[in-house]
């Protein structure tokens, strides 16, 4: 408690005004939060108030936020235009693909750089690491060339082959993870002659599950929002993923405002329902699970 | 902010970096030795082979492969013709090179410590002691799940000069109105402000990290007479620094690489390939693609891939040697 | 933890990921006959199937929308007109995703169109078929398609294109804003012009522009159509880029002198941005938001679909007063059909090429989407009449002795690229006419 050699009026101003902090600390915290909130909010609002508003509400100056008379046919709109259902399934294909093979091969290596005290094991880790760093457009054009001497551009595979050998960043979120796990019950199982390979899979394997489910989330997301790499294998427009969809979407409409946010939305929701379906994982499990 | 997801991974004080070796189960002689060894040799190259496969037909074989070609006139129907080093000097004198090259590192520079920093506070205002913090979680986290090409779309209209909803805000409340996506000063900010608005992922990480540190360093502080800001610097910036310098080079790597972003925004009518207003957003990740899919000048545009490479390590290799100095590893 | 959980999963995800395996090697094309998923390989053509299967092949175009429409309807007719081929046609206004399929070793089309003037571009880099061999077997007539049009078609001494429609810029004025500032007819010359836009731009009190006398719909086509009007030309008569002519710079400063330096050029880009879509009831013309406009004659069926109540007229672009002998001057473009070297089918695509070439289905094209035609004997042909007297004056135009074109040299697609820049620093008023031109005649030393 601070003292004041002017005398008894300081210290009593300084006090009150710690107390009004104080007291003022737990509705300028929700004034914060919801002011944060706000801010990440608005954008989808605007989204969806532009979605449903006919073409000459867009284009008024100023510009207001509800609409007037509500435009649901731009939905009908944006649905009629493209193939909606057949953009969502080619990304899920995709997506589910390139789960498969993370989910099936980076706790693989994972195990190989944690639990495994062999001589290449540093090494090896540093190298993938190092490969983190790649840019991937150091690559891409001697992959797409590869892939186009196999004839396989306009397929999904150059979209999901790569995924079964495992992603550096996957790779490390499972060894950290691995590493965090003791190995009593391994060395108790190596003793009783267990095979390597059982002991991934039996005791690892149900241990690890938050961290893989984890980056099979991470993994699903990637390969949803990605747009690179569709832009330069999918040509044929009926094998559009929803990235793709969207931007021919553009392409076609261009400036339509309130169809190509409708669009936008449509686009938005499955995204929002894996959130919903995964938020445990998401919210907690990249937090607290990589830290264990 | 950038293509590359967030990790989990730092240095909390709990994560052991080296894990106690495989005991030995076996007789201690030297052949039995030397045998265990070469079966976890086995083993640990039979789990890892998936990614050592992949690493060399993905990762060596491509990198080889776009070395040569960056010396060659490649055009993809025609064979490669070497060229020695022309390409580079073509860049070396190519305006518009160098103009991808100022605004990939404006972008960088500008964006990642800009996002981290937003990223921290926004962390901490989630940390406040109040109700409802899952539903503060998933607002901010949301935007960065949405995909790149909705995110860029709806900003395309939030910022638009005449009837964007952003310069309406600014108006009402007396601040000029720039023309985000027509005047070559005002694109890369929109490309950032973009990248603001998705920087949840980075927070929630950091949001775990805050809750990380032990509340005795708070306590002790807060004994010794420390202030907000004096706490932050002594107890919550050192114990939160190993995230930060793994998410500095994982957006500084992900910022040079950017392509999603300003392709999408510099889009116009009949998608030619553009820039953006006086190129003001053209990065060497948009460049290399113009230059291989639409120029279809892979040699060139390999040798530019090559150079965003090595220009890639040569700033993180700078990043981790000066980590030592402001990084604070758990003894 | 039971151990046969794992296994259990683990026996699932193998088969779901065999099954995703399966499905993403057939489904990134599921039409049969795409290359993609069968292994014809080569270059080859393949002549039409001795089995009776009819051959499929794509036309991916750049028309979309309504016109889209009637060059589907068109599509349809061949197909059912004989069994032979069977034509796919997919919409994708998307030049960059255009050369990105041409790019593969296979095509995942067999014929495009693009614009005349980019066909050296595209020629020279080895990514159309050469067509002569085509025209050679089949003995096609040539003398039928407007010459001028026809020598764009050719690189290096072989056809590599073919045009379809051509294109004419006229001055296009909304009758009733002209009526309002107490103007009738079009302006003649180009102070007339310069008066005009005063009289037809109005500015609200906080500055922002609620109307402008003439505003670029496509900048690269106005300026350059500009550039020709003063007397201007973009490429000499060997092919060379001159940008610094100086009747270009006569033309933007036309441009600068009436509009972004009287109105500010921030206001002008501002009141652009908020422009909608040019296929839509939001083009800025048909709001009024444009008084007058540089276009061509798609318009005529644009405006018929989206704002039928718009009283316009149309007229020969004006000219400078004290050059009377530019009268007329107008720049001309085409859109032309050509076909991939990548393509897997190119005999089959000639075939088609050659039907939608035909009078028939030309004309059914172009009146559709009210195009010049590319060929001359279908000029005065009575299917043109209901479009009306508008589209009599882009038809006049072609026959005008001072019709411009921009060469079609292999430099183009980069020269156009840097043309954009220039431009529009231009119209920022970031630099001069003349400066701007002038650096762009630096940068243009550099083509090889």
């Amino acid at each position: 408690m601070t003292t004041s050699p002017a005398g008894a009026a300081l210290p009593r101003s300084l006090t009150a005004r710690r107390l009004w902090l104080h007291q003022a600390r737990l509705p300028l915290s929700y004034v914060a939060a919801v002011a944060v909130s706000l801010g990440f909010v608005f954008p989808f609002v605007v989204m969806l108030t532009t979605a449903f508003k006919p073409a000459d509400e867009v284009f008024t100056l100023p510009p207001s936020l509800l609409p007037e008379t509500w435009r649901v046919e731009n939905f009908s709109d944006a649905f009629a235009s493209m193939p909606f259902w057949r953009y969502l399934s080619n990304s899920l294909i995709v997506a589910g693909g390139a789960v498969l093979g993370t989910v099936l091969a980076s706790p693989l290596v994972a195990y190989s750089l944690s639990k495994i005290a062999w001589r290449g094991r540093g090494p090896l880790t540093f190298l993938v690491l190092a490969t983190m760093m790649l840019p991937p457009q150091v690559t891409m054009i001697p992959i797409f060339l590869i892939w186009d001497r196999l004839g396989l551009t306009g397929t999904y595979l150059p979209l999901i082959v790569p995924a079964f050998f495992g992603t550096p960043f996957f790779i490390f979120l499972m060894r950290q993870f691995f590493l965090t796990l003791p190995n009593d019950l391994l060395d108790a199982a190596r003793i009783d002659g267990a095979s390597e390979w059982r002991i991934y899979r039996s005791i690892m394997l149900p241990l690890a599950k938050p961290a893989v489910a984890t980056i099979a989330l991470f993994q699903f997301l990637w390969s949803w929002t990605d747009f690179l790499n569709p832009l330069i294998y999918l040509n044929d427009q009926d094998a559009y993923t929803l990235s793709l969809g969207l931007y021919r979407f553009f392409s076609d409409h261009g400036v339509d405002w309130g169809p190509l946010m409708a669009a936008s939305a449509l686009f938005t929701a499955p995204a929002l329902v894996i959130f919903l379906i995964g938020q445990r994982y998401f919210v907690e499990g990249i937090a607290t699970q990589g830290f264990k | 902010m950038g293509d590359a997801p967030r990790s989990a991974a730092g240095g909390s004080s709990r994560q052991r970096l080296e894990p106690p070796a495989v005991p030995a189960a076996r007789p201690t002689t030297r052949p039995g030795q030397r045998r265990a060894r070469r079966r976890r040799l086995r083993l640990g190259l039979a789990f890892a082979s998936p990614w050592i496969l992949g690493f060399g037909v993905f990762i060596v074989a491509p990198i080889a492969l776009s070395a040569y070609y960056s010396f060659t006139d490649f055009n993809i129907f025609q064979q490669p013709a070497w060229v020695g080093t022309d390409n580079f000097t073509t860049m070396f004198r190519d305006d518009r090179f160098w103009h991808a090259a100022y605004n990939t590192v404006y972008l960088t520079v500008v964006g990642v410590p800009l996002s981290l920093f937003l990223a921290l506070v926004i962390a901490m205002v989630l940390n406040l002691p109040i109700r409802g913090q899952p539903v503060y979680r998933a607002i901010v986290y949301l935007p960065s799940i949405v995909p790149m090409v909705v995110a860029v779309y709806v900003w395309r209209w939030l910022l638009n000069a005449q009837y964007g909803y952003v310069n309406d805000v600014l108006r009402r409340v007396g601040l000029p109105q720039p023309l985000w996506l027509d005047d070559p000063a005002w694109t890369k900010p929109a490309i950032l402000v973009i990248g603001f608005w998705m920087v949840g992922g980075t927070s929630i990480i950091y949001l775990a990290a805050l809750k990380n540190v032990p509340k005795e360093l708070y306590e002790a502080a807060t004994i010794d007479g420390a202030g907000f800001f004096a706490k932050f610097r002594h107890v919550t910036w050192p114990t939160i620094s190993p995230i930060t310098l793994f998410q500095v080079v994982m957006g500084v790597i992900g910022s040079l690489q950017i392509f999603a972003q300003p392709y999408l925004l510099a889009q116009k009518g009949f998608n030619s390939a553009v820039g953006g207003p006086a190129d003001s957003m053209l990065t060497l990740g948009t460049y290399i693609f113009q230059n291989a899919f639409a120029q279809f000048r892979m040699g060139y545009a390999s040798a530019i891939a090559w150079v965003l490479f090595l220009v890639t390590m040569a700033i993180a290799a700078v990043i981790l040697v000066s980590s030592r100095r402001w990084v604070h590893y758990d003894d | 933890m039971s151990a046969s959980v794992p296994s259990r999963w683990l026996r699932i995800g193998v088969l779901v990921g065999a099954a995703t395996l399966a499905l993403a090697a057939c489904s990134g094309s599921p039409t049969p006959g795409e290359p993609s998923s069968s292994g014809t390989t080569g270059a080859e053509t393949t002549p039409s199937e001795a089995t009776g299967q009819p051959t499929e092949i794509t036309f991916s175009y750049l028309w979309s929308g309504v016109e889209a429409e009637s060059l589907e309807k068109i599509i349809a007719e061949f197909n059912a007109s004989q069994d032979a081929i069977v034509v796919k046609g997919v919409s994708n206004p998307d030049t960059t995703a255009q050369l990105t399929a041409m790019s593969s070793s296979e095509g995942p089309f067999d014929i495009s169109d693009h614009f005349g003037a980019s066909v050296g571009a595209y020629a020279s880099k080895g990514i159309l078929a050469p067509l002569d061999e085509f025209i050679e077997a089949d003995g096609y007539d040539l003398s039928d398609f407007i010459p001028s049009v026809l020598d764009q078609m050719s690189y290096d001494g072989h056809y590599y294109s073919m045009p379809i429609a051509v294109h004419t810029q006229m001055l296009m004025y909304n009758n009733t804003l002209l009526a309002e500032a107490g103007l009738s007819g079009p302006p003649e010359t180009t102070e007339e012009w310069a008066d005009y836009i005063a009289e037809l731009t109005k500015v609200d009190t906080d500055g922002r522009i609620t109307q402008l006398g003439y505003g670029n719909v496509e900048i690269d086509t106005d300026f350059t159509t500009l550039g020709f009007v003063f007397g201007g030309n973009w490429y000499d008569e060997a092919g060379n880029p001159t940008p610094d002519d100086p009747g270009n710079v006569d033309g933007l400063q036309f441009y600068v002198d009436n509009v972004p330096a009287k109105y500010g050029a921030s206001a002008v880009t501002t009141f652009q941005s908020g422009f909608g879509e040019l296929a839509s009831a939001q083009n800025p013309f048909y709001t009024g938001q444009l008084a007058t406009i540089i276009e061509g004659a798609w318009e005529i069926n644009l405006i018929n679909q989206y704002a039928p109540d718009l009283d316009y007229g149309v007229a020969p672009l004006p000219y400078p007063s004290d050059h009377p002998e530019l009268a007329g001057t107008t720049s001309v473009s085409s859109s032309t059909l050509f076909i991939p070297a990548n393509s897997q089918h190119k005999q089959e695509a000639w075939e088609f090429m050659k039907y939608l070439l035909a009078n028939d289905a030309m004309g059914e094209f172009t009146h559709a989407t009210s195009n010049l035609p590319a060929r001359m004997s279908l000029a005065g042909d009575p299917i043109y009449e209901d479009l009306g007297d508008a589209f009599g004056v882009w038809l006049d135009s072609l026959s005008s002795p001072n019709v411009r074109a921009m060469a079609s040299a292999p430099a183009a697609a980069q020269y156009g690229e840097d043309r954009a820049l220039a431009f529009e620093a231009i119209a920022n008023q970031t630099t001069t006419p003349s400066d701007g031109l002038a650096n762009l005649a630096e940068t243009v030393k550099q083509y090889g």
